[in-house]
């Protein structure tokens, strides 16, 4: 059994915060994603998890045992780190040997495993040469290695595939979603790259600014983000925020109202200020009856367009449309939202969602790049 | 034109290297040479005959070879006391956090840049009290307290320039911190090592001062002290068994030079993480 467990957990530099109230409850053989941006505590928490930093405060369990005071090297698990930290003195087969080697494991067995973590990761031809030696892709493939080639309970991976080639990157998540299917091993992951995030996690805990924003399934952060924030990291583009107020059925923006369904929203849903969030595929673009806008930018991607848009306020949100559709820039529109599409929330810096969660999200379907 | 200058180069390049090691050469030439050719005017610079009698004498007539155990002695033990305590300082100001770490760092650099006269009469006194005035050991202290403190400054350079995160990775693929440090730290370590190796014997091989004040017995005196008293007094230089004595002083970290040299320059270093 190796659930994971953070309860309460504080970190601090000094004077500086660097994670507050952290609470996480990994399941035994869960993939969880920690998806961020830079500076946001990821790594931080990966590194107290593998008994490497310190929490200032709470507890750290692995399994049913608290770890806050057991060496790094007593916790069952394996690390990639964001650094790599390849021992340069040894060659490729002894960096991923060496965590076997510590552990006892000799000879002919050391041996194969080796070479089976090699052949997964096509480092075969390298395994005599020394770090210095390799590509950056290459190197982070070696320190891949070194934490595949054992199953310890837990695995903790930081950023492993920032540095390889669009083509690599993607084999190497099909083959990390396919080892840990094989394995059942609890996986820890952590990423800046939202698309690495939603394909490989079963839940994702999308941190910022030393907060967990939310920790929730891949389905349930894009079509249910918690607050402002995370509706504006996920998903390229993200989800447009329209400053606005909330009046009655409708939402006004710059006197124009948007007819809303109160009934989708909480009860202490109260006229007054209010963001409403709408993601770029929910807006259709029309002429006639709808909020007025003028098409500013047009970028065909080839499988689709995406149109930025001013509207009378002059803010500017974006609209995904099929790569076929002529927009001249320029020229003025309509814009439509999905009823069944429309969040809203507070109006605050990172406002919470005021849409009722029982009735489950819309029906929008989720989007890959 | 063109031909002219790398000529020109080399004539000078070569010219500044036989000025800097003419004094090695008259060295070696003076040791080689029969007492009676020492002194003829105008001198001659190869020697008429070559002699090894002066090396002959110096090792079978003097106490040379006692001196030279002691100064190996000497020697070998203070570098091994400084590496091993220098590693072990360098590793706690770098890799722990505690109140006092930067002060203590500076502190300890400043009693390198005392000069070693202040110190020679306390150190003095305090050995007679530790009743180890006269001995071989008393000295290896000496020459211990004065190169540690640069030798700490070394190995502390050193060691910031390794990834914590190497050591980091080591703990969590299962070592020990001794294992770690053993298997990441110290062979990264290694060229660090060498160089204050190098720096300490050469030091310690060569220190006078220290050597003069602290130890007035023959069997426990170093190749500094002995050869000087023994073939300097105020009526006569024995020039010959001098030179003959320097030579032989020299073998020693010319030795050690090029043993450790191709370490020094071998491909140890950066390249484990990334950037
Ligand atoms: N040893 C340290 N001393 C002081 N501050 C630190 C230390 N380590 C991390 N921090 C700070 O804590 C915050 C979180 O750092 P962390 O490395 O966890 O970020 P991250 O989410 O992994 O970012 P990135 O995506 O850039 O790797 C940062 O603001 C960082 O400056
Ligand atoms: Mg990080």
């Amino acid at each position: 059994m190796a659930n994971v467990t953070f309860r309460n957990v504080h970190k601090a530099f000094g004077t500086y915060v660097a994670l507050e109230n952290l609470d996480l409850d990994i399941r035994d053989g869960e993939f969880v994603a920690l998806l961020g941006p830079s500076g946001c505590g990821k790594s931080t928490t990966l590194r107290m998890l593998a008994g490497l930093d310190f929490p200032t405060r709470g507890e750290i369990l692995i399994g049913d045992r608290v770890v806050n005071d057991l060496a790094p090297g007593k916790r069952d698990i394996a690390m990639v780190f964001q650094s790599y930290a390849l021992y340069p003195h040894m060659t490729v087969g002894e960096n991923i040997g060496y965590p076997l080697k510590k552990r006892g494991i000799k000879g002919r067995a050391r041996e194969e495993a080796v070479q089976k973590a090699a052949a997964l990761l096509q480092l075969e031809p390298l395994l005599d040469r020394k770090p210095k030696q390799l590509s950056g892709g290459q190197q982070q493939r070696v320190a891949l290695g070194r934490a595949l080639v054992r199953e310890p309970q837990v695995f903790l991976l930081d950023e492993p595939l920032s540095n390889l080639d669009a083509k690599l990157r993607s084999y190497m998540r099909a083959e990390l979603i396919e080892l840990h299917r094989r394995l059942g091993k609890t996986m820890v992951y952590v990423t800046h790259d939202q698309l690495e995030a939603m394909t490989m996690a079963s839940r994702i805990a999308v941190m910022h600014a030393g907060l967990v924003q939310q920790f929730d399934t891949p389905d349930a952060i894009y079509n249910r983000p918690a607050n402002r924030f995370v509706a504006g990291f996920i998903g390229t583009p993200p989800m447009n925020q329209i400053e606005g107020a909330v009046d009655g059925g409708d939402f006004v923006v710059a006197g124009h109202r948007i007819p809303i369904d109160r009934t989708a929203f909480v009860d202490s849903l109260r006229d007054g200020p209010a963001v409403l969030g709408v993601r770029p595929e929910a807006i259709t673009i029309a002429t006639g009856e709808g909020l007025p806008a003028t098409v500013r930018l047009a970028e065909n991607t080839g499988h689709e367009t995406i149109v930025t848009l001013e509207l009378p306020d002059h803010s500017r949100i974006a609209a995904r449309v099929e790569a076929a559709r002529r927009l001249d820039v320029g020229h003025n529109v309509a814009l439509r939202f999905d009823p069944a599409a429309i969040h809203l929330f507070e109006a605050t810096e990172n406002g919470a969602r005021l849409n009722r969660d029982e009735t489950p999200a819309s029906v929008i379907p989720m989007r890959s790049k | 034109m063109k031909l002219l200058r790398p000529v020109l180069l080399n004539v000078i390049t070569w010219a500044l290297v036989l000025l800097i090691s003419f004094p090695l050469i008259w060295m070696i030439v003076t040791s080689i040479k029969p007492q009676t050719e020492l002194f003829r005017i105008p001198p001659t610079w190869l020697p008429e005959t070559v002699t090894f009698e002066h090396y002959w004498r110096l090792l079978s007539e003097t106490s040379f070879l006692l001196y030279f155990r002691n100064s190996v002695v000497l020697a070998t033990t203070t570098t091994l006391f400084v590496v091993a305590l220098g590693t072990l300082g360098a590793y706690s100001l770098v890799r722990f956090t505690y109140r006092g770490r930067e002060t203590l760092a500076m502190l300890v650099l400043f009693t390198y840049l005392l000069p070693s006269v202040v110190l020679i009469i306390p150190l003095y006194l305090m050995m007679v009290s530790l009743g180890l005035s006269n001995t071989l050991f008393s000295l290896i202290l000496a020459h211990t307290t004065f190169a540690l403190p640069y030798a700490l400054w070394l190995l502390r350079s050193f060691m910031e320039g390794i990834p914590e995160d190497l050591e980091n990775a080591a703990l969590v693929d299962g070592a020990s911190r001794m294992g770690a440090f053993r298997d990441v730290i110290f062979p990264q370590l290694l060229p660090g090592i060498i160089s204050t190796a190098l720096f300490t014997f050469i030091l310690s091989w060569n220190e006078y001062l220290y050597a003069l004040v602290l130890v007035n017995s023959e069997a426990v005196a170093p190749l500094t002290t002995g050869v000087m008293s023994m073939l300097i007094s105020a009526f006569n230089i024995e020039w010959s068994l001098l030179m003959a004595a320097s030579v032989m002083m020299s073998i020693p970290l010319i030795v050690v030079f090029a043993f450790l040299q191709s370490y020094l320059t071998s491909g140890f270093g950066a390249g484990g993480v990334k950037g």
